[in-house]
């Protein structure tokens, strides 16, 4: 039935034609999911709630995801998100501990669907012979499935792929109808209310094996999304011409797009990069750009932690994790890094980054939120350490997966070097697309590497201790909340900052703020101020301001950790000691969980897995809230 | 007429004739004569599949010197195919195998994919499934957050002595009241431990200690609904998709014991 509302004849360029000559539309009327009744029954402005989600995950659609072995598909995936118990690829049964609220799949949009059909054998694909042994490869075992799988990424990375994978008229027909399908499947699982699916995909940009993805995801529904298609960097692998694309896109329908960068710490430093993908120096036009399609980043996800790197952020005992592995190549691991690409790849830098560009342009373009996510490859959204689906089918729970190199990964990168994943926290006043997505355009989002703590912060001039009990709904007329602008000509803003621990988790060890900013003499500077701490009446600080450790309670043989240490909740309200009202600054908080086991310590209990030398087995895990910008009125 | 038709189809020698028509048309190819024969006739239908697959790629017809070739590629692949057969070439390919098991799985899925179910198809499963579909409880109480210790003496004391309890609570950013919420809610907040552990029965006096993952709470519940079956109106998209998804599942069970009901397999060593 779908299938007949896209267009038959009609190619890339001709849909591009299209799209450049779509006409302005005009105002439309609130759908009814805008007006949609929040869970609790009542409709509401003030964003009171936190909604948990995953925006990158894969499906069978995804050309290395089935090359790895996946055959579930979004259909899979969305039922799995809202909680249901589905059967994994490897034949377990897989559930989540507690449902999501919302799930963008996120299908690499190349040639969307190809790999399935290269699965299933299409006469006219496996003409080619090396398709043909991938073919092959990819029913006969796992194993197998994984090596094809490797060729095909460094093929893709390397530009030496099969032409007939760039066959126009193939391609054209196998994501025509591959999409189609997959947007009526989100369609019928979007359920506002109680479980939002949104319509996206990812967007592989990757010049040399340089991470340059960005998840795309869309406000709307089938009636205002139409006959769509998505935008993928085998037509332009220059992130300016996905946002053309986009901002064509909401001129021809009025909805709305948005575009989330991720893996930055793959890219060698030309996520954030201070020129553009031509080379050319950036300008307020590049920046404006920026911040309207890009309003957050993915900060965490299976490949590695992005918020800070101890390089970077040497007197930040926090700043190491989620590095080890990823800090050493691309993602192809086809370069490896040179000094100076870090400041182009981790987040602090790249805010950090935004305020020098934003004193020469006027405008900055990495001014972000941050979230996080699975970028799982199995369509298993898991985000917790005991239940670790692993990145590809090949490392689906199995005794070997923590020690070797798994799945796709190239070169040296070890199982358990990947994270458990990460999910976003996004303050909405509904469950539902509008909500949601217009939490996330507005930055009133935070990453977290699993655990679901709340976290608020709100920023203004006359929050006091007393509103850390009020209503926070009533803080929104005199602050702002994260992800806001603040700027002033006087005293310190002051920051009001609520921490609670995940109710099915790990008691909280502290509560930091993490200041940078742009001094008098142009140097970017950045600070880390704890703000709260749990057992305050026991643990000291020292003479620089910084906290002892809060212990350490995990039994590596039992796989468990005690709430003996840290507290369930912290918060302050909290003044900058070294606020210069001339300076540009942003202002973020992390919180920071007691240290709990890491998946590969489930593992071996559970499988009795071994454990190679050097593998982490506890961690800290964390919140990113997205910053608060203070500037100095103009 | 239409609900004979579908129960119809829920017989099991429907079935067992549907199955038997899949696997004529996997293994038999139709139009071209058993597989291991001598024989290949390639009729029209056959000529019009080939003609209909090439224009699928290639968005025109085959011009009559490409048809032939065509016809001619057909044949060959016929007669490899059947003397591939006849060597028991499949039979050791694991890739072959595999293909088709997974066609088998796929054509007896097939039919849900495209069918229309009527309201009292999707009625009677939610009918049959009213715990998936239930919606939340929904209550109203205040809570007293003793801490992560729980000591409550002295508070159970104090509220006998007519103190606010809202004074008793120690300093948390826990909300005091939730009214209306819904047990999501409430687990959400709370943590499913505690929203477990009220007991619904006790209205107006205070239960506990409940624990949650923050530490120990008294909980006074003033209003609790347990939660009602929705109508198929208020679920409808959600109830098709699970039925969807739940009778695949099921014809594809259904068929393959039809199949295995035929065999007799004896494992060696096993019972």
């Amino acid at each position: 039935m779908m299938k007949s509302r896209f267009h038959k004849g009609g190619g890339m360029l001709a849909l591009s034609a299209m799209l450049l000559s779509a006409c302005q539309s005009g105002e439309r009327a609130p759908t009814p999911e805008e007006l949609a009744m929040s869970p609790d029954g009542g409709t509401t402005a003030c964003p009171s709630q936190v909604l948990w989600g995953d925006t990158h995950l894969h499906t069978s659609n995804s050309v290395d995801a089935v090359f790895n072995g996946v055959r579930l598909t979004a259909e899979d995936a969305l039922r799995f998100a809202r909680g249901d118990e589905v059967r994994s690829t490897t034949g377990l049964d897989a559930q989540l501990s507690r449902p999501l609220d919302f799930l963008v799949v996120s299908d690499h949009a190349e040639v969307i669907g190809i790999g399935r059909r290269i699965a299933d054998g299409d006469p006219a694909l496996i003409s080619d012979p090396t398709v043909r042994r991938w073919h092959e490869m990819m029913n006969e075992s796992y194993a197998q499935s994984t090596r094809a799988a490797r060729e095909l990424i460094v093929g893709y990375a390397q530009d030496t792929l099969p032409e007939i994978l760039a066959d126009p008229e193939i391609a054209r027909e196998t994501i025509t109808s591959t999409w189609a399908e997959h947007v009526e499947t989100v369609e019928r699982y979007n359920d506002p209310g109680t479980f939002t699916s949104f319509i996206g995909y990812e967007y592989t940009s990757m010049p040399t094996g340089n991470n340059l993805h960005r998840v795309v995801m869309y406000r709307d529904g089938l009636d205002v999304f139409g006959e769509t298609l998505p935008f993928p960097a085998n037509q332009s692998q220059d992130p300016e011409d996905l946002w053309a694309y986009l901002a064509a896109y909401e001129e021809r329908t009025g909805g709305r797009a948005m575009a989330i960068p991720h893996n930055a710490n793959l890219s060698n430093g030309l996520m954030f990069a201070m020129e553009d993908f031509e080379g050319n120096a950036l300008t307020r036009d590049y920046a404006e750009r920026r911040q309207r399609w890009e309003p957050i980043v993915e900060v965490t996800q299976f490949k590695g932690d992005g918020e800070a790197h101890p390089s970077l952020s040497p007197d930040d005992e926090f700043a190491d994790f989620g590095n080890t592995g990823w800090d050493t190549a691309n993602l192809d691991a086809s370069i490896p890094k040179e000094p100076g690409m870090f400041e182009g790849e981790y987040a602090r830098a790249a805010l950090q980054r935004g305020l020098l560009l934003e004193s020469l342009l006027g405008v900055n373009p990495f001014q972000f939120g941050m979230i996080g996510a699975t970028d799982s490859h199995t369509a298993l959204a898991t985000g917790d350490e005991d239940n670790y689906f692993g990145k590809f089918v090949s490392d689906e729970p199995n005794a070997t997966r923590a020690a070797h190199s798994i799945g796709a990964s190239i070169r040296g990168r070890l199982g358990w070097q990947y994270l458990a994943g990460g999910y976003a926290g996004v303050w909405a006043g509904a469950n539902s697309r509008a909500a949601i997505f217009d939490a996330m355009a507005r930055r009133e989002v935070y990453a977290t590497t699993g655990p679901r703590m709340t976290v608020r912060l709100f920023a203004g001039w006359d929050l006091e201790d007393a509103d850390l009990s009020a209503d926070p709904c009533t803080l929104y007329d005199r602050a702002v909340p994260m992800g806001g602008n603040l700027s002033g000509t006087g005293d310190a803003p002051r920051l009001l900052v609520t921490a609670m621990m995940d109710p099915e988790g790990a008691n909280l060890d502290r509560v930091q703020i993490v200041k940078g900013w742009l001094d008098s003499d142009g140097e970017l500077q950045e600070q880390v101020y704890d703000i709260a701490w749990g057992d305050a009446d026991t643990r000291s600080v020292d003479d620089d301001g910084r906290v002892a450790p809060v212990g350490n309670t995990v039994d590596l043989e039992a796989a468990t950790y005690e709430n003996s240490i840290g507290d369930p909740e912290l918060s302050a309200v909290w003044t900058d000691p070294d606020f210069d009202p001339a300076e540009r600054a942003f202002y973020y908080v992390r919180v920071i969980e007691i240290p709990t086991p890491r998946w590969p310590v489930y593992d071996r209990l559970r499988f009795g897995a071994e454990i190679a030398e050097g593998t982490e087995l506890v961690s800290q895990e964390r919140a990113y809230s997205s910053p608060v910008w203070y500037s100095p009125e103009a | 007429m239409e609900s004979r038709w579908r129960s119809w189809l829920r017989e099991p020698l429907v079935h067992f004739l549907l199955v038997g028509a899949l696997l004529f048309l996997v293994l038999g190819r139709s139009g071209t004569g058993h597989p291991e024969g001598y024989s290949i006739r390639v009729d029209d239908d056959q000529i019009a599949r080939i003609a209909a697959n090439w224009e699928r790629t290639w968005q025109r017809p085959p011009t009559a010197e490409e048809l032939d070739r065509l016809i001619d590629g057909f044949v060959r692949e016929e007669i490899y195919f059947r003397e591939a057969l006849r060597l028991g070439l499949d039979e050791d390919d694991i890739v072959i195998r595999r293909r088709l098991r997974s066609k088998m799985e796929f054509l007896a899925r097939a039919s849900v994919e495209s069918e229309a179910p009527d309201d009292s198809v999707l009625q009677q499963w939610l009918d049959d499934h009213p715990e998936i579909y239930a919606v939340d409880a929904v209550m109203t109480f205040d809570q007293i957050y003793l801490g992560e210790d729980g000591e409550e003496a002295d508070i159970r004391a104090a509220l006998e002595n007519g103190t606010d309890p809202q004074e008793l609570s120690a300093t948390t950013r826990l909300p005091f009241s939730m009214a209306g919420a819904s047990r999501s809610a409430v687990e959400r907040q709370f943590g499913e431990a505690f929203a477990g552990a009220i007991d619904a029965e006790l209205i107006g006096e205070w239960q506990g200690p409940v624990q949650s993952g923050f530490g120990a709470h008294l909980v006074r519940l003033r209003a609790y609904d347990a939660g009602q079956t929705p109508t198929l109106a208020d679920v409808r998209q959600r109830v098709e998709n699970d039925w969807r998804d739940a009778t695949a599942a099921q014809r594809e069970e259904e068929a393959f014991a039809l199949l295995r009901s035929a065999y007799s397999v004896e494992i060696e060593g096993r019972d």
